[in-house]
């Protein structure tokens, strides 16, 4: 009975984050173990195409990750994270046509640039109240959208066309044709998707995540209190920018192509409904929403009827499930447990 | 050329001005930016375009804002009644949802391709005033611009619902101790502002044109005139538009090549001026 009450009490904490547990180390193991087995088992057993989509799930899971971060810690909605995923793209390849950088120096400068610029707008709207700051990024992810398509940058831009990115060289040892194969691209995604995973996890449990949950709480308080609110809010719209900007890179080195669609705000509603398929929380609902909804993506969008099912998918989850599935998983698990320890 | 700037400038912010205000309305009941508000304007667009293929213009012009009223009914009962206790933000998503739903619903249903409206004969011509000629069509959506602005501003000033619209707009909780009911008082503003995105969706018909990207390019210009306005302010929202539909003007005539960052420009000197907007909005509580 006392290993029943004990074995709960480690997996609450396990699962609520709170304290040192006699079960972490396994955890950690266990964590390390499904790491490594997912790098390298899937592409064994899964066919190209499906590494492909799962590849594709894990990106868009990392862009959902961005946006859940910012809703789940700082109240946030971002409509804009396509500007930045797709932004950093268009620099990328604009680094590597026209500035004739070698990949590495290209891939930093377009890091760095998104993140200046992201710094730049969240410093300006951050201080707005939530639906202000909803209804700024999707203006301002509109004006990145539409800048690619001005005339007068057509030369770098190639306007409704997009730019074809074909690197010489290599990157952390991968050529451009490695980047373009499934089975080569999977493990770089199912790394990003846990380093970055693992990072959001590490600023959610730190000072500053706590400081970020109360400033959504009671702004007005935290002010009170000696806080400064302003700062907080604009690291961590930084902070989910560079996650997005890592996850615009990966995409278009998988692709070698980058296209204003990239841009579009479907992109950034892609992102929303996955981080609320799978549950803004924690780290794995995002990630995990992302796979979900590239494989339902591959289930019905041949029927051109993704943007219609984003649709339905934002109201029914919001309406019906909020914690997403994933949180929804947890809480049942969580009554069991009470249920099974009496 | 100014003059004409300025008449072109207002027929856009004339469109703007009523889909704003509903904005700017239903923000001050209910603590919500309905994200489906260019959804509706684009269903009234393609309402009037059938009605006007099958009865004529004006009885699209009729009919359509009708049907969009019975809409914000449904909308109202539907959507904003049963999430009232759910946070805002998630409401607001919730109307971004549905007017995804609504555009594609639209986009299945008409196809893809872009598709003109005739104005009416009556409106057809040009006239010649102070000197110059200038598409009646567009004078006759001027009129029915600052016309509906005129209308707002006295009901929201002289009728008794306009000053229970006022009131719970300045202190929801003040107004409902004092026994204004909101319910009701939403249920007419809905309404009121899905007709308004009827009669502009059937008004843009002959002056732009009705094609499946509307919603979203007509939301975007509403949110940033919304923002500029000051959240929540009707006045703030009307100078807005004003202001929008001139930079957005001037901007295409002098500057072809940058003119659809125009409008972006101008949001952000405002927030970087003047980061509540210019009107006197009202936080969210």
């Amino acid at each position: 009975m006392s290993g029943g009450t004990s074995r709960a009490a480690a997996r609450s904490g396990v699962l609520l984050g709170g304290g040192v547990s006699t079960r972490a180390p396994v955890t950690v193991l266990l964590a390390a173990l499904i790491f490594a087995l997912g790098a390298y088992a899937p592409t064994h057993f899964l066919s190209e195409f499906a590494l492909r989509i799962g590849a594709g799930g894990l990106l868009l899971g990392i862009l959902a990750l961005s946006v859940a971060f910012l809703m789940s810690q700082a109240g946030l909605v971002a409509l804009g994270a396509a500007s930045v995923y797709g932004g950093v793209g268009y620099l990328f390849a604009i680094c590597l046509s026209e500035w004739d950088l070698s990949p590495t120096a290209a891939l930093l400068f377009a890091f760095v640039a998104v993140v200046v610029y992201s710094a730049a707008l969240g410093a300006l709207i951050v201080r707005t109240n939530p639906l202000a700051f909803m209804m700024l990024t999707l203006a301002a992810g509109e004006m990145i959208s539409h800048s690619v398509m001005l005339e007068g940058l057509r030369d770098y831009t190639s306007g409704a066309d997009g730019l074809v990115v074909n690197f010489k060289g290599a990157v952390f040892g991968m050529t451009s044709a490695d980047f373009a194969n499934a089975t080569r691209f999977w493990p770089i995604a199912w790394s990003a998707a846990w380093g970055l995973g693992l990072a959001a996890f590490t600023v959610r449990r730190s000072r500053f995540g706590a400081i970020l949950r109360a400033i959504r709480e009671n702004e007005e308080r935290m002010r009170f209190s000696g806080f400064g609110t302003y700062l907080p809010r604009l690291v961590a719209f930084v902070f989910v920018n560079a996650i997005a900007g890592v996850c615009g890179l990966l995409h278009v080195l998988n692709s070698g192509f980058v296209s204003p669609e990239s841009l579009g705000l479907s992109v950034s509603t892609n992102a929303l409904v996955a981080a609320l398929i799978g549950g803004v929380a924690g780290s794995t609902g995002p990630i995990a929403g992302g796979v979900l909804f590239a494989v339902a993506q591959d289930q019905f969008g041949a029927h051109g009827f993704t943007q219609l099912l984003t649709g339905v998918a934002i109201v029914v989850f919001i309406v019906l499930l909020p914690r997403g599935v994933v949180g929804a998983l947890l809480d049942a698990v969580r009554r069991s447990d009470r249920r099974g320890t009496g | 050329m100014i003059a004409l700037l300025i008449a072109n400038s207002l027929a856009l912010a004339s469109l703007l001005i009523m889909l704003s205000s509903g904005l700017a309305l239903i923000y001050g009941l209910r603590d919500v930016i309905n994200f489906g508000h260019g959804a509706l304007y684009m269903l009234g667009a393609y309402l009037g375009y059938s009605i006007a293929l099958a009865g004529g213009f004006w009885l699209a012009l009729l009919v359509s804002p009708l049907l969009l009223a019975g809409l914000g009914v449904a909308f109202e009962y539907g959507v904003l009644r049963p999430l009232r206790g759910r946070s805002h933000i998630e409401v607001a998503l919730v109307t971004l949802g549905l007017g995804i739903v609504l555009g594609q619903a639209l986009i299945f249903v008409y196809g893809g391709e872009a598709r003109g409206v005739d104005a009416p004969t009556a409106l057809a011509g040009s006239v010649r005033l102070f000197g110059l000629s200038y598409p009646l069509y567009r004078i006759f959506l001027i009129t029915m611009g600052l016309g509906s602005c005129a209308a707002l501003a006295l009901w929201l000033r002289y009728s008794t619902s306009g000053l229970y619209v006022r009131a719970v707009s300045q202190d929801p909780s003040v107004a409902r101790m004092m026994g204004v009911n909101a319910d009701r008082l939403s249920l007419l503003v809905t309404s009121l502002s899905a007709a308004f995105a009827g009669v502009a969706g059937v008004l843009a018909g002959p002056y732009l044109s009705v094609d499946p990207g509307m919603d979203v390019t007509m939301i975007v210009n509403c949110l940033i005139i919304v923002v500029i306005g000051g959240t929540g302010s009707i006045a703030g929202a009307i100078v807005a538009a004003l202001l929008f539909g001139f930079v957005q003007v001037a901007g295409s005539v002098f500057l072809p090549d940058l003119a659809a960052l125009a409008p972006y420009v101008l949001l952000f000197v405002v927030l970087l001026i003047a980061p509540r907007g210019i009107g006197r909005g009202r936080a969210p509580a």
